[in-house]
C-alpha cells in the first residue's frame, strides 16, 4: 500500500507541476478533508478550519506549481507541515477571529457543515441520559467544557487516570447505544 | 484521475485506536503522540473518517449540554463556562430542610439547584426526586461528589421545567450505612410557579 501512495503522490506532484488543472483538483479533493480535520482540532472553529483549508491548499499548489517540493513522495508530510506553520501564524494573529466573523458572519460554511456527520439528537439524548451519573458528568464536562482530566479529577476527587478510564468506558457505551461501530 | 482514488484506503492496516482518537480530539495526548497521530491522519482517510465520528459525538454532547435538557450533577467550572458562553443560568440555593420559591422563564438556558449538604466522609450519595404526594419520580444513583464538599449542584432539565405546571418538587440526598440502609443527608423543597404562558404540558 505504501508503494502505491509514494508513486501516486509523486505522479500527482509531477502533474500539478506540469500545470494539469485536473491534478490540482485531485490534490484539493484528497488533502482538503485532512486539512479541515486538522483545522477543527487545532482551531476549534468551523469557519477558521475552512479558511485554513483554503490557505494551505493555495500555499501547497503554489509550491507545487513552482516545483519547490523536492521530495514529491512526501506530499502528505509537506501539507501537514504547511498546516502547522499556518496555524502557528494564525495563533499569532489576534485579529483573526474578528476578521473571520466579519467575513463569514454566523453561518457555518456549507463545506464544514456537511463534513461532520449529524447524529440522531433524540437517540443521543437517551443514550447520554442512560449513562451512570458519574459517567454522564465526566463525559459532559469533558466535551462541553473541554476541561482537562486534571480539572475533572479535582472536581470528583478521583485520580486523572480514573477519569480517563471512566470517560473511555462511557464513550464506548455511547457508541454502542448510538450504533456506531467500534471496528478498527 | 479517478484511478488516483485508489490511494484512499477504505481500510487501514494499522488503525489508530478510537480511544486514542478521543484523547487526540480532547488534546489529552503528549506532543510526540500527537505528531504521530497527525502524520497518520494525513495519510489515512479511514482513520480520518473515524475521527469525524469522534467529533460528531463530541459536538452532539456539547449541543445537549447547551440545551440544558440533561438531568445531572455539574461543577462550578461548568456553570462558569456556560455563563461565559452567554447561556442564561437560573440558580436556586436550597438549605438543608428548607424550601425555595422558583420558576423558569423562556429565556433561561440552564436550571440549577444548589443543595447544601455535609458530604464529609460520605462515599456514595443518591439524589432522589419526589412529587408532593411523596412518590419517588426519579433517582440518580451514586452521583459524583467530592468528599468534604458543602453542596451538590444539580441541573434539572430545563425542557421539563419549562413544560411543568405549578407544582412542588422534593429532592432528597441520601447515603447508605454499611448494611445498605438509606440515611438522609438533606431534603429540599422546590415550589415551582409556572410563569410561562399556557398550562403545563404534564
Amino acid at each position: 500500500m505504501m508503494m502505491d501512495i509514494v508513486l501516486n503522490y509523486a505522479e500527482l506532484v509531477r502533474q500539478v507541476g506540469a500545470g494539469d488543472r485536473e491534478a490540482e483538483a485531485e490534490l484539493c479533493r484528497r488533502m482538503g478533508p485532512r486539512i479541515r480535520l486538522y483545522g477543527l482540532r487545532h482551531l476549534r472553529d468551523a469557519h477558521a478550519a475552512e479558511d485554513l483549508t483554503q490557505q494551505v491548499l493555495i500555499t501547497a499548489l503554489e509550491a507545487l506549481r513552482a516545483g519547490r517540493l523536492r521530495e514529491p513522495e512526501k506530499l502528505a508530510s509537506f501539507v501537514l507541515g504547511t498546516c502547522r506553520m499556518t496555524v502557528l501564524g494564525l495563533h499569532r494573529s489576534t485579529q483573526r477571529k474578528e476578521r473571520l466573523l466579519e467575513q463569514f458572519g454566523a453561518d457555518l460554511p456549507a463545506a464544514v457543515e456537511s463534513f461532520i456527520p449529524r447524529l440522531d439528537h433524540d437517540l443521543l439524548t437517551r443514550c447520554v441520559q442512560s449513562l451512570k451519573e458519574r459517567e454522564r458528568s465526566i463525559v459532559v464536562m469533558t466535551f462541553y467544557d473541554e476541561q482537562t482530566g486534571a480539572d475533572v479529577a479535582s472536581f470528583l476527587g478521583v485520580s486523572e487516570a480514573n477519569v480517563r478510564v471512566i470517560r473511555h468506558r462511557a464513550i464506548h457505551q455511547l457508541r454502542d447505544c448510538m450504533g456506531v461501530s467500534h471496528e478498527q | 484521475m479517478n484511478s488516483r482514488n485508489e490511494n484512499h484506503p477504505l481500510k487501514c492496516s494499522n488503525p489508530i485506536d478510537v480511544a486514542i482518537l478521543d484523547d487526540y480530539w480532547l488534546n489529552a495526548r503528549t506532543s510526540p503522540d500527537e505528531a504521530a497521530i497527525e502524520e497518520h491522519l494525513f495519510e489515512c482517510d479511514h482513520c480520518g473518517e473515524r475521527l469525524r465520528e469522534v467529533i460528531a459525538l463530541a459536538e452532539g454532547i456539547r449541543e445537549l449540554a447547551r440545551e440544558g435538557s440533561l438531568r445531572m450533577v455539574v461543577s462550578d467550572a461548568f456553570l462558569e463556562r456556560a455563563s461565559a458562553q452567554g447561556l442564561r443560568v437560573r440558580q436556586y440555593s436550597a438549605p438543608r430542610g428548607g424550601s425555595v420559591e422558583c420558576t423558569v422563564t423562556a429565556d433561561d438556558d440552564l436550571l440549577i439547584g444548589r443543595l447544601a449538604a455535609n458530604l464529609s466522609g460520605v462515599t456514595r450519595v443518591d439524589l432522589c426526586v419526589y412529587d408532593d404526594t411523596g412518590i419517588e419520580k426519579l433517582r440518580l444513583p451514586d452521583i459524583p461528589i467530592r468528599s468534604g464538599a458543602s453542596s451538590v449542584i444539580y441541573q434539572e432539565s430545563i425542557t421539563f421545567a419549562k413544560a411543568a405546571p405549578t407544582n412542588k418538587m422534593i429532592v432528597r440526598l441520601v447515603t447508605f450505612d454499611e448494611a445498605g440502609i438509606e440515611l438522609p443527608l438533606g431534603e429540599y423543597t422546590f415550589n415551582h410557579t409556572r410563569s410561562l404562558p399556557g398550562p403545563g404540558a404534564w
